[in-house]
């Protein structure tokens, strides 16, 4: 059963469509009882990074989720701002983060960007990844996702980083360590691509 | 009353869920014994054939001359009417329009596919888009109806729009993708009664439905069958019945060149006929059209006896998507999936249930046998 | 690198498609959600979809059909209509919509993308300039659905909407709106330069090569449809299209140089 947070961030929505037409169970997590039974969690999130964390904070989850993902192992990934929140801290922000990953969100630096607009860095682009990972598998790279940020995370482990994107400069648009994920696009906007993402996450 | 014990045809696989079927003394249907005594001897797709249908493509360039198109084909993105418009232009050289009735329903394969032998053939194309507010209307009286002819909204739609525009701007020639080689055998009238039998609509309108239909293209068997041809003199040819007809090669052919996208099954490229044909008419009412479509292939030697009753082994329906496809046709009539199920659930009905104007239907199509103009219709 | 966006982008009156002609002439084009699923078959990079009553005769949004066109839709998806308040806003991007439009009521007073940003966040904001040439050529703003002129002035609307945040401009070209003769360039020119959001640009797209002269000229940018990607030929039959797979390959490598 994959526990999709609901938090008041994110297009939960999608997310659950998307499983629920490939028949695979999901369902949205509310408060930290909704976690029971969980084998997998995704984070969604979009907007400001402080008001996503403060929500999270708020939900009643926190405890729950820290312990599900640091103790007991579960995969977690996290889409955007869930991906953000799930790092020590963010520039964009005042709030510490969940700490789950060592890295931190910085903004995008867009100084080689000729034309306007440079941020936010707003449709679809190409990814690259340093090494195979079944996340991946069967996706078009070139084709790539939606990405629609002004922040990216920055990892401080090279090894953590799965995936990269150009725009200006190369950035960090995916990482994993060992059963936490995070992607800076957004799947559940990103055609067939995404929806491989998604069952590939579930099928971990 | 006593159930009729179950029988499947020895030639075809036409059984008894279509209950008026006769067996002969050897096991084998009516309808294949309609296809060998009244359909085969007069169907030539030889020489005698290619004549005829040479002879009325030169009729129609004739009196096209002069005029931006000199006939009109019915086109619904599946593969009759996408490989007669290609025959037609390549083929036989005629200068047609090509035309497409929007009710709503249209799947991204049958849009891409009209699109792509539109423009490699360089024709032109128009279309009309039924209201929608009427047509939702009209699909959900017919469900409310508990009829097993639940297409009959969009496939009357078809017909008569194409008949208005054709008497309105006068045009004298509509070539349609009907054909003998993959229809020779029809649903039988229980399963799917006359859709042009606007008597039925109308009646089933007025007992259920929630407005009147003023933009909605109604037709009349009497207007389409009589007046038009005889009268105003705009008559309908089905040129696939007078060539070669292989609906395998037909397919191959246009995928090859003209990027054309397959469907899973025939009329699937109408969202709403797909749920309607492979799900709804077989699981509510036990009519599964696919026995009439490869019976109909059998005979005309595309399949095999015994790769038909292979395929019909497994459901029409895809398990895997059902359910989603239930969500859809619910959301896009603005019900909820409860109250579509309450539909499926409630008792079936037949067309005798309301008014029609079936008579009229006995009386013509024995006329038309008489005069041989009409082999072997439907029953 | 970072591609263009290509963007169909449909009309809705009477729960029903229209497409105008200069927002006039409303044909009538069949029911929404079947073209929204088409077009997310077609796996497009972004819809727009607007309410065009909506704003004028002051309904509310529908969400109900907001809520069917965002479960059809596996790419972003932007509505617009009738949105006047923090709360709708809301209500709509829970719906799983993407971005929020607004134009008449943004035009009246930018202030209400206050609250509206903070309950949505900035980046989920479209603003839709709604713009016709004067008589003597200049650009003016135009609320209500193309009815009444504003007295702003575009390049200081456009800093003041920017200053207070926002995540996209639409510019909405009502002269050559349905007319198929291509996008009014200078136009497009005259807002790039005065705004540093993206830029998406509507009106007047009648062919492929008027999407990628616009990308190749601002490499990026949203490129907006309405009458190319739904009518066909020169009867202007009602076919739902998007670019082939040649165009997108072509921006693609424009997204390169």
């Amino acid at each position: 059963m994959i526990a999709i947070i609901d938090y008041g961030s994110g297009n939960i929505n999608a997310i659950k469509n998307i499983y629920r037409k490939n028949n695979i169970a999901c369902k949205f997590a509310t408060k930290a009882q909704d976690l029971v039974g969980a084998t997998k969690i995704i984070l969604p999130g979009v907007g400001a990074f402080d008001s996503a964390m403060s929500n999270l904070n708020r939900s009643g989850m926190r405890e729950a989720l820290d312990s599900a993902v640091l103790e007991d192992k579960l995969p977690v990934l996290g889409v955007c701002v869930g991906m953000h929140i799930m790092t020590l801290n963010s520039e964009e922000g005042e709030l510490a983060g969940l700490g789950w990953i060592n890295a931190e969100v910085k903004l995008l630096d867009v100084e080689r960007i000729a034309q306007k607009p440079k941020i936010p860095h707003m449709g679809w682009n190409s990814i690259e990844t340093p090494t195979e990972h079944p996340l991946f598998n069967g996706i078009d790279k070139e084709l790539g996702f939606y990405f629609l940020h002004s922040y990216y995370v920055h990892c401080q482990r090279q090894h953590d980083i799965m995936a990269t994107a150009q725009y200006g400069k190369q950035f960090h648009c995916a990482f994993n360590r060992e059963n936490i994920f995070g992607v800076q696009f957004h799947p559940e906007k990103s055609h067939s691509n995404g929806i491989d993402l998604f069952n590939n996450f579930s099928e971990l | 009353m006593k159930t009729r014990e179950y029988q499947i045809c020895n030639r075809c696989i036409m059984d008894t869920t279509d209950s008026k079927i006769i067996f002969d003394e050897n096991g084998v249907c009516d309808h294949c014994r309609t296809f060998e005594e009244k359909i085969k001897p007069n169907w030539d797709v030889g020489d005698k054939g290619l004549s005829q249908i040479t002879k009325i493509a030169s009729q129609i360039k004739k009196e096209g001359t002069g005029k931006d198109f000199d006939c009109i084909i019915g086109m619904s993105g599946g593969i009759d009417s996408s490989y007669l418009v290609y025959l037609a232009k390549e083929k036989l050289g005629l200068r047609p329009l090509v035309f497409h009735v929007d009710a709503g329903w249209n799947s991204d394969q049958a849009v891409s596919n009209i699109e792509q032998i539109v423009d490699r053939l360089g024709l032109d194309l128009y279309t009309e888009v039924i209201d929608w507010e009427e047509m939702k209307d009209l699909q959900l009286s017919f469900f409310k109806a508990g009829v097993s002819h639940t297409d009959t909204p969009q496939d009357h739609a078809f017909f008569a729009t194409m008949y208005k525009f054709a008497n309105k701007h006068n045009i004298k020639h509509i070539l349609t993708g009907g054909n003998y080689s993959t229809e020779c055998i029809r649903n039988p009238l229980e399963w799917m009664y006359f859709q042009s039998d606007d008597r039925q609509i109308r009646d089933i309108q007025k007992t259920f439905g929630s407005m009147k239909l003023s933009k909605f293209p109604l037709t009349n068997v009497l207007w389409h069958k009589v007046y038009l041809p005889y009268i105003k003199g705009i008559k309908v040819y089905r040129p696939l019945d007078f060539m070669p007809y292989h609906k395998e090669q037909a397919t191959q052919f246009l995928v090859d060149n003209f990027a054309y996208q397959r469907y899973s099954q025939k009329h699937f490229e109408s969202r709403f006929t797909k749920f309607y044909e492979s799900y709804w008419l077989p699981q509510k009412f036990g009519f599964d059209t696919r026995k009439v479509q490869f019976s109909s292939l059998i005979l005309t030697g595309q399949m095999s006896r015994s790769e038909a009753l292979q395929k019909l082994k497994i459901p029409a329906h895809d398990a895997n998507t059902i359910e989603d496809d239930f969500q859809y046709i619910a959301n896009k009539l603005n019900i909820s999936v409860a109250e579509l199920q309450g539909f499926f659930d409630a008792p079936n009905k037949t067309f005798s249930d309301y008014k029609n104007q079936q008579s009229i239907y006995k009386m013509g199509a024995k006329l038309l046998r008489l005069l041989g103009i009409e082999k072997g219709g439907k029953r | 690198m970072l591609r263009s966006r290509v963007i169909p982008c449909l009309l809705v009156q009477n729960k029903g498609l229209v497409k105008t002609v200069k927002f006039k002439s409303a044909k009538y084009l069949g029911d929404p959600i079947n073209a929204v699923k088409i077009f997310n078959e077609k796996q497009v990079d972004e819809l727009m979809i607007f309410d065009i009553d909506a704003s004028v005769s002051g309904v509310a949004p529908n969400y109900q059909m907001i809520s069917h066109w965002a479960n059809e839709s596996r790419m972003p998806l932007c509505y617009g209509g009738g949105v006047k308040s923090a709360e709708q806003a809301l209500k709509i991007i829970k719906l799983g919509v993407e971005k929020v439009a607004l134009s008449s009521e943004v035009i009246n007073d930018p202030n209400i993308l206050v609250d509206i940003g903070a309950a949505v966040g900035k980046q989920s904001i479209v603003v839709v300039l709604d713009v016709k040439k004067s008589m003597f050529g200049r650009y003016e703003l135009y609320t209500l659905n193309g009815k009444k002129k504003s007295n702003k002035k575009i390049v200081q609307l456009i800093s003041e909407i920017e200053k207070i945040g926002v995540g996209e401009i639409v510019i909405n070209c009502i002269d050559n709106d349905g007319t198929m003769k291509g996008y009014d360039l200078n136009l497009v020119r005259l807002v790039r330069d005065c705004s540093n959001v993206p830029l998406t640009v509507l009106g007047g797209a009648g062919s492929h090569d008027d999407l990628l002269q616009l990308i190749a000229e601002f490499k990026i940018i949203g490129a907006a449809a309405g009458s190319l990607f739904v009518f066909k030929g020169v009867y202007k039959a009602v076919l739902i299209s998007y670019i082939p797979q040649a165009v997108r390959a072509l921006i693609q490598t424009i997204s390169k140089l």
